[in-house]
């Protein structure tokens, strides 16, 4: 088995192409995106047509820019579509009396943060007006104000996961675990590839005719892809987290439980994957389309949380990527402990058993 | 040594070899020899426990190794069709992890690994990666892999395909030098007649997924002692001549060679003469004649109706 796994480093050695380059997009990916995401600089030009007056573009505009993240500057309407057009600005927001359009050139991740603040402004200020209209009192907005400084009763609100309504979207996690999860897919799937090409090319036959036990040639192959996979996924958290300043939280070892979990899960799913394509060229065909579909509905796009879809919150529990997202964020955004990921991690464990199990005895069924 | 008994594999149904026994005694070299899709493969993936026969047994030094096929792993070395190498690694690294599956380790190690390629003649090129190798080098490493172990009984399923004639004496040279001078046991498929007539004592003919004719090659060229080849020269083909001589009675085989045409008759039979003249009916223009003693080609050519390549 140590000398199949140290063939597999050797080989890599040789030809590491294939790995560093999904390493390198991984490290792209997240820079860009989540470079983006940081909302500490981002301007959002907003316009209006005749039907809001200069005082109400303004009043709006004094509501929106309360957020320390985000800054609304009024301009034409063309400029504005100009802007989003050439690019530079990523998205404009179009004020109505009471309501408001976000136009978006592509499908930006960071629209998910705007438009949640923006949602919230317009209904507390749209309520605020409806008790206007409603009070008889004149003064309704400075008492409120007043109200609010000074409250009868403070409520606070605590939410450990989010719950069933809201979560908390930081959009350089989302970015930074969402895409080392999704690359570390390739790397592991094209790594396992070689099962496949050894039984093409008859150096299989080679080690099933040595003293080599059959399982300890599949353990070979399936540590090189394990330690790939995951060595890939740890560096680039903790490039990111060393050299970017990404806040991943206090609980590293976490982190590296979950990442591991996780892998394991993967290197099943690929074992499965082998066990179904008969060629390389087969394999090549179907990576991309599981670790996108994977991706998309597992939450490493965009959180979990946005999609209402019942059946695509029905396939994303048989995925591990959604789990794995899960517990990295649970750890990293909410400060969850170990009791808190016995679920994800036990999901992801027996989902890694059965397909691996389904996986070797599909393998072997076809040799 | 090695003996099998009626080996036969399945495949959904359909036998694709059927009823196969043959044996190799120890330092011999036995040649398997059939066109594609005989099931010289198929018989060899039996034989080196790869496959496991639908019936039948193979045995080494009488024990089976169906059931428990250790002990013939353990002896045999094989040497596959393809190029089942690590083209990115160099050829001592090859030999190096197949040296390694086999528990062998440091000075044990690198001695053996440059024993064999002492043996395929690459001892300076070992460090060089497989993929820059020509296709003869790259079959010299194969071969060299299998050896690595030291076995006794080595397979070579067809180990001379798709090669330069120069690499190919080459590797022919070699074998019969592992045979003759390190005493190892070889069992040698090929479709090419000339390979097998140069390194083996015994040779089995298979057809259709069944072993038609064995013996040595004086054994199985006296089937045809009884007959003499006629090869026949022409300028062009005449299609309507070969047509007229394969009709006639008295000639057992007729086929059409890239110069002419080749007939097999009866020892004796005076039939130049009816030749000459058939020739002459046709216009054909004789540019040679030639009659010889039967080949291993022209056995097989007897026993399948068919050129070996076909």
């Amino acid at each position: 088995m140590i000398s199949v796994f140290l063939l597999q480093w050797q080989r890599f050695r040789r030809a590491p192409f294939m790995v560093l380059s999904f390493l390198t997009l991984s490290v792209v990916f997240i820079g860009v995106m989540a470079g983006a995401n940081t909302g500490n600089s981002l301007t959002i030009p907003a316009y209006a047509d005749a039907s809001l007056s200069e005082t109400q573009q303004a009043e709006w505009l004094t509501e929106l820019n309360r957020s320390d993240n985000l800054s609304f500057v009024l301009v034409s309407e063309g400029e504005a579509r100009q802007d989003v057009v050439d690019g530079d600005s990523r998205m404009a927001l179009q004020l109505l009396a009471d309501d408001y359009r976000l136009l978006v050139v592509a499908d930006d991740p960071a629209r998910f943060e705007v438009e949640s603040y923006i949602n919230q402004v317009y209904i507390r200020e749209l309520r605020i007006r409806e008790l206007e209209e409603q009070s008889a009192a004149v003064d309704v907005r400075e008492r409120l104000d007043g109200m609010l400084e000074e409250p009868a009763m403070t409520v606070s609100t605590a939410s450990l996961d989010g719950g069933e309504d809201t979560f908390v979207y930081d959009g350089q996690l989302q970015m930074l675990f969402g895409m080392s999860l999704f690359f570390s897919v390739y790397t592991i799937l094209f790594s396992l590839m070689k099962i496949v090409e050894e039984k093409q090319f008859g150096t299989w036959n080679r080690l099933i005719l040595s003293p080599l036990k059959k399982w300890q040639i599949y353990l070979g192959h399936m540590a090189y892809s394990f330690s790939v996979g995951y060595l890939q996924i740890v560096l680039v958290i903790l490039l990111f987290k060393y050299l970017f300043n990404f806040d991943v939280g206090n609980q590293f070892g976490l982190l590296l439980l979950i990442t591991a979990v996780y892998t394991f899960s993967i290197v099943a799913l690929g074992m499965l994957v082998m066990g179904l394509v008969r060629t390389p060229q087969q394999l090549q065909a179907v990576v991309p389309i599981l670790a996108t579909g994977m991706a998309m509905i597992g939450g490493a796009f965009w959180p979990i949380e946005l999609v209402s879809n019942n059946i695509l919150l029905a396939i994303s529990k048989v995925l591990p990527m959604t789990y794995g997202l899960d517990a990295l964020k649970s750890v990293s955004i909410y400060g969850e402990g170990l009791a808190a990921l016995y679920e994800p991690l036990s999901i992801m464990l027996l989902i890694g058993v059965v397909l691996m199990g389904v996986g070797i005895n599909a393998m072997e069924r076809k040799a | 040594m090695l003996e099998t008994e009626g080996l036969t594999k399945s495949f959904k149904g359909k036998k694709a070899v059927e009823g196969v026994s043959l044996y190799l005694d120890k330092g011999e070299s036995v040649g398997l020899l059939g066109p594609n899709g005989a099931g010289k493969s198929t018989t060899i993936s039996m034989i080196s426990t790869l496959a496991r026969p639908t019936s039948g047994d193979v045995r080494l030094n009488g024990k089976s190794v169906v059931k428990d096929p250790s002990a013939m792993r353990s002896v045999l070395g094989v040497v596959p069709q393809e190029i089942a190498l690590y083209e990115e690694l160099t050829a001592h690294e090859n030999l190096q992890f197949f040296g390694q599956i086999y528990g062998l380790s440091g000075k044990p190690l690198e001695t053996a690994i440059q024993h064999v390629l002492k043996l395929v003649g690459l001892e300076d090129r070992q460090k060089e990666t497989v993929k820059t190798y020509s296709g003869g080098m790259k079959r010299r490493v194969n071969i060299a892999a299998a050896m690595m172990h030291k076995p006794d009984v080595i397979i070579m399923d067809e180990p001379t395909v798709g090669i330069d004639p120069q690499s190919r004496s080459y590797i022919l040279e070699m074998v019969r030098r592992l045979n003759k001078e390190e005493g190892l046991t070889v069992l040698y498929t090929s479709h090419y007649m000339e390979e097998v007539e140069r390194l083996c004592d015994r040779v089995y003919i298979m057809d259709h997924g069944s072993i038609i004719a064995s013996g040595t090659k004086d054994e199985l060229k006296r089937i045809l002692s009884g007959e003499e080849t006629v090869w026949i020269e022409l300028d062009r083909a005449y299609p309507e001549l070969f047509a007229e001589l394969k009709m006639n009675e008295h000639i057992i085989q007729a086929a059409e060679t890239e110069k002419g045409i080749k007939l097999i008759i009866p020892k004796g039979k005076r039939m130049l003469a009816e030749i000459f003249q058939l020739a002459e009916r046709h216009q054909a223009q004789i540019l040679n004649v030639n009659v010889q003693t039967p080949s291993l080609e022209d056995v097989f050519l007897h026993l399948t109706g068919r050129k070996l390549r076909d």
